[in-house]
């Protein structure tokens, strides 16, 4: 069924991939590919050369946008940064509209480890996006330090930003939902930057670095120090001393941030990424474990005495974000609030245990490194097939596909890990990169737990959310039909009709996944995390 | 009890359905043994129409299994549960069939029919069930690849199509290994009994041969044999698979066709029975 041109109404403003942040009208004009002398014309451009403004100028752009036009939602992704030339923009928390409760999509009761009946555990609707996670935290997850908050507003506070600010970017930078709805509030003139030039514009200039690290300081990072748990008892005071002191550090991908055997000198909070850890063995070394969003790095080696140097090789995986508090900070912390010693022994211990089996069963050491190679860390769902029980029946591919109008929505094939094949299905990600850039907003969260879905009404089939998967768990489908004439935008009338498809874990079927349910022999199921993953690998070993 | 907790166990996937299965099996020897003791054993009394009902009961059931595999799409259940109750209802479905004839060889050639494809369409279920328990073990146990079957002609043909156009590229020595060696094999899907007993079907000898030859080759030529090699060892395990999932589809032919014949059997001896 082809849509009408009222579905596609509210695509009129997309005319090109710099409006995809935008979720109403409001864009007036938008310059692509600006020159250097034009980007000079911008304070935050001037101190760049020619060369360097001509190599960021692809991601950089400069829109004009109406009055009370929505720049992001809270919750959603973007990969922008919004520096306001002129006008005014006023950011809030908006309350997503209550909705029915949630039904646990990733409770355990979808995967091969549900207890018949799985407790349910209501998450998130009607909660700002904070809250869930305050909520999230609160529930015993192993996330012991907030990131995604932009900024430190009273709950239905605003804040209004004037010539000179910048917002999104801390969302942006760490791949994070967005905690706050952004909106003009005047006609507005905006520089917009995408990641990857923020990025390098960081690297190349401490000053902007010095500026975003100290909208970091500003905004978010005393509300995430309050929030974290294992910091709920610090005073006002310390905190906000503690938010001037500590170091804000970002990582390339492969950087190494400490080295097994030198001397530790501070603690590192994960902001968001992932970092691998290894240790030396024999002549060469093994990766014994990671950490991720939420983690500490360096309690080990700060609170049992006689280690003083590092003991393994923590290396970014990919962009890294970590807060780095001194040793000295650190000390001066534990004996003013000797109860945030207790709460970090426990992440030593397990963190201390993983590595000691990871030396002890170097299959887990492969195991921990195939994980992040393979982007097992980052997924909130995966379709995994025993492969020495599968009959390879592919009733489970027929199940999907007759599910969804005869098109599967995932591909049997993979890596194998064990007698494990990880399938092509979606990971539904922490930190779904998919989500980024799609003009329509066609690919989203669903409105069930962490569910990635795709709205096939309005999906144009631009193949940015497939491109942008690392998994190829997105592929695009021909529907053998022509866009119509009055298709908006105008470039795809007439032309083959694509859209994009992948698993949205068919999360309206109270029965869930029909790939799982669809299997006769019980050999595949979804594995919830990584730990999950592992457990189950474990025992198939009997190690 | 968790259902991660059974998965060494892959020859009983779920140990509730044996205990269910072994429980039916134990009632009908108690009811058979009370028949021997208080009546005749007769297929037409009230105890053998009552085995023979329950018998018709379990094959309709299993019958079922059938027909939830073309609605997948509708929530009826987990396949799994469907497939337990296929196979050990099935099962019970046989020794009721006996229970129904008195354990004693049938007169008549309806009922000969009727007899010997029940056994039939049993043991060739059973032998299915030792098939998806055996093959995917061995599968898993020593190949590095993973393939869907109905897919294997088309990759052996684009293997085959990869590496005669590098072979075009390659001096004549490899060109003369490659059509004297490599050739015929490459050529198609090949069926060879020897994965049932060694799955990797000794690939490391056959890879032996390219050894013999690189020394004799040029820097390019050996990272060109290279990547053949590693064409023909992934040929040589597709082959492998096309072998041994070959009977997973095959055995159904055994079984599905003459289960069909059995339930048209079973309904025209209902039939004779409620009629004459």
């Amino acid at each position: 069924m082809i849509a009408g041109k009222t579905q596609f109404k509210r695509l009129e403003q997309y005319k090109d991939r710099w409006s995809s942040f935008g979720t109403g009208t409001g864009i007036i004009d938008i310059s692509e590919k600006p020159t250097p002398e034009v980007l000079k014309q911008y304070p935050l451009f001037k101190e760049f050369d020619d060369k360097f403004l001509e190599r960021i100028s692809p991601d950089v752009s400069i829109a004009r946008w109406e009055r009370n036009a929505v720049l992001f939602e809270e919750g959603s992704y973007i990969d922008i940064a919004f520096f306001v030339v002129s006008g005014e923009v006023e950011v809030s928390f908006q309350k997503q509209s209550s909705g029915t409760e949630q039904l646990p999509i990733f409770s355990r009761s979808r995967t091969m480890f549900a207890e018949a009946g799985g407790a349910q555990a209501p998450t998130g609707r009607g909660k700002t996006v904070f809250q869930a996670q305050v909520d999230r935290q609160k529930r015993g997850t192993s996330i012991a330090f907030l990131t995604s908050i932009d900024f430190d507003l009273p709950s239905d506070g605003t804040l209004k930003l004037g010539p000179g600010e910048i917002l999104g970017e801390i969302g942006a930078m760490s791949g994070w939902p967005q905690s706050v709805t952004a909106r003009t509030s005047t006609r507005s003139e905006l520089v917009q930057i995408r990641v990857a030039a923020l990025r390098m514009m960081r690297k190349r200039s401490s000053a902007l670095k010095n500026r975003l690290d100290s909208l970091y300081r500003e905004r978010a990072l005393s509300s995430q120090l309050k929030t974290t748990p294992i910091f709920s008892s610090l005073g006002d005071e310390f905190v906000q001393s503690l938010v001037q002191s500590v170091e804000l550090v970002s990582c390339e991908p492969d950087e190494v941030i400490a080295r097994e055997g030198e001397p530790c000198d501070a603690l590192y909070l994960v902001r968001s990424g992932f970092v691998k850890l290894s240790q030396r063995l024999g002549e060469g070394s093994i990766v014994v474990s990671y950490v991720s969003k939420g983690s500490v790095l360096g309690d080990a080696e700060l609170l049992i005495d006689g280690i003083g140097s590092w003991i393994h090789t923590a290396t970014s995986k990919e962009y890294s974000e970590l807060v780095k508090i001194s040793r000295v900070d650190f000390t001066r912390l534990l004996a003013r609030y000797p109860g945030v010693e207790s709460g970090l022994w426990s992440s030593v211990v397990n963190r201390l245990k993983e590595a000691g089996n990871s030396k002890r069963v170097i299959r887990q050491s492969e195991f921990i490194d195939t994980a992040l190679n393979k982007g097992l860390v980052e997924g909130n769902s995966i379709l995994v097939i025993d492969l020495s029980v599968c009959t390879r029946c592919d009733d489970c591919v027929r199940g999907c596909a007759d599910t969804h109008e005869g098109i599967p929505r995932f591909v049997r094939e993979g890596d194998k890990i064990g007698n494990f094949l990880i399938t092509r299905a979606c990971y539904h990600c922490e930190d779904p990169v998919c989500l980024v850039g799609c003009p329509t907003g066609a690919i989203r969260r669903a409105d069930v737990g962490d569910v990635v879905a795709i709205d096939e009404k309005i999906c144009i089939g631009c193949t940015t959310c497939a491109n942008n998967c690392p998994y190829d768990a997105i592929t695009m489908f021909d529907t053998g039909e022509k866009w119509p004439e009055d298709m908006i935008p105008e470039g795809l009338r007439g032309k083959d009709k694509q859209i994009a498809t992948k698993c949205d874990l068919c999360y309206q079927d109270p029965a869930g996944p029909a790939c799982v349910r669809s299997c006769p022999h019980g050999c595949a199921f979804r594995v919830g995390d990584v730990k999950e993953f592992k457990s189950l690998l474990w025992k198939e070993v009997g190690a | 009890m968790r259902i991660n907790d059974l998965i060494p166990f892959r020859w009983v996937q779920d140990p509730r359905w044996l205990l269910a299965f072994v429980i039916g099996t134990l009632v009908c020897i108690v009811t058979f043994v009370a028949n021997l003791l208080i009546a005749e054993i007769n297929s037409g009394n009230w105890w053998g129409i009552t085995y023979g009902t329950v018998a018709t009961l379990l094959m309709l059931g299993d019958v079922l299994y059938a027909v939830r595999r073309r609605f997948l799409e509708y929530n009826l259940g987990k396949s799994k549960t469907w497939v337990q109750f296929h196979l050990y209802g099935g099962t019970l479905f046989a020794i009721l069939v006996l229970m129904h004839s008195g354990f004693r060889l049938p007169v008549g050639t309806m009922n000969w029919l009727l007899w010997s494809l029940s056994i039939w369409v049993t043991v060739s279920g059973l032998v299915g069930v030792f098939l998806q328990r055996w093959i995917p073990t061995v599968l898993a146990s020593g190949l590095s690849t993973e393939v869907v079957y109905d897919r294997i002609p088309e990759l052996v043909a684009q293997i085959r199509a990869r590496s005669e156009a590098m072979i075009e590229e390659c001096t004549e020595t490899v060109r003369d290994f490659y059509r004297t060696n490599l050739a015929q094999s490459l050529a198609v899907p090949q069926l060879r009994a020897i994965y049932y007993v060694d799955v990797t079907g000794g690939i490391q000898t056959k890879l032996r041969q390219f050894e013999y030859l690189r020394p004799l080759l040029t820097k390019d030529d050996r990272e060109k044999l290279e990547s053949l090699e590693s064409m023909y060892r992934t040929k040589l395990e597709l082959d492998a698979h096309y072998t041994l999932q070959r009977p997973l589809r095959w055995w159904l032919h055994t079984h599905v066709p003459l289960a069909l014949a059995l339930v048209l059997l079973v309904a025209l001896h209902l039939y004779a029975v409620l009629v004459y």
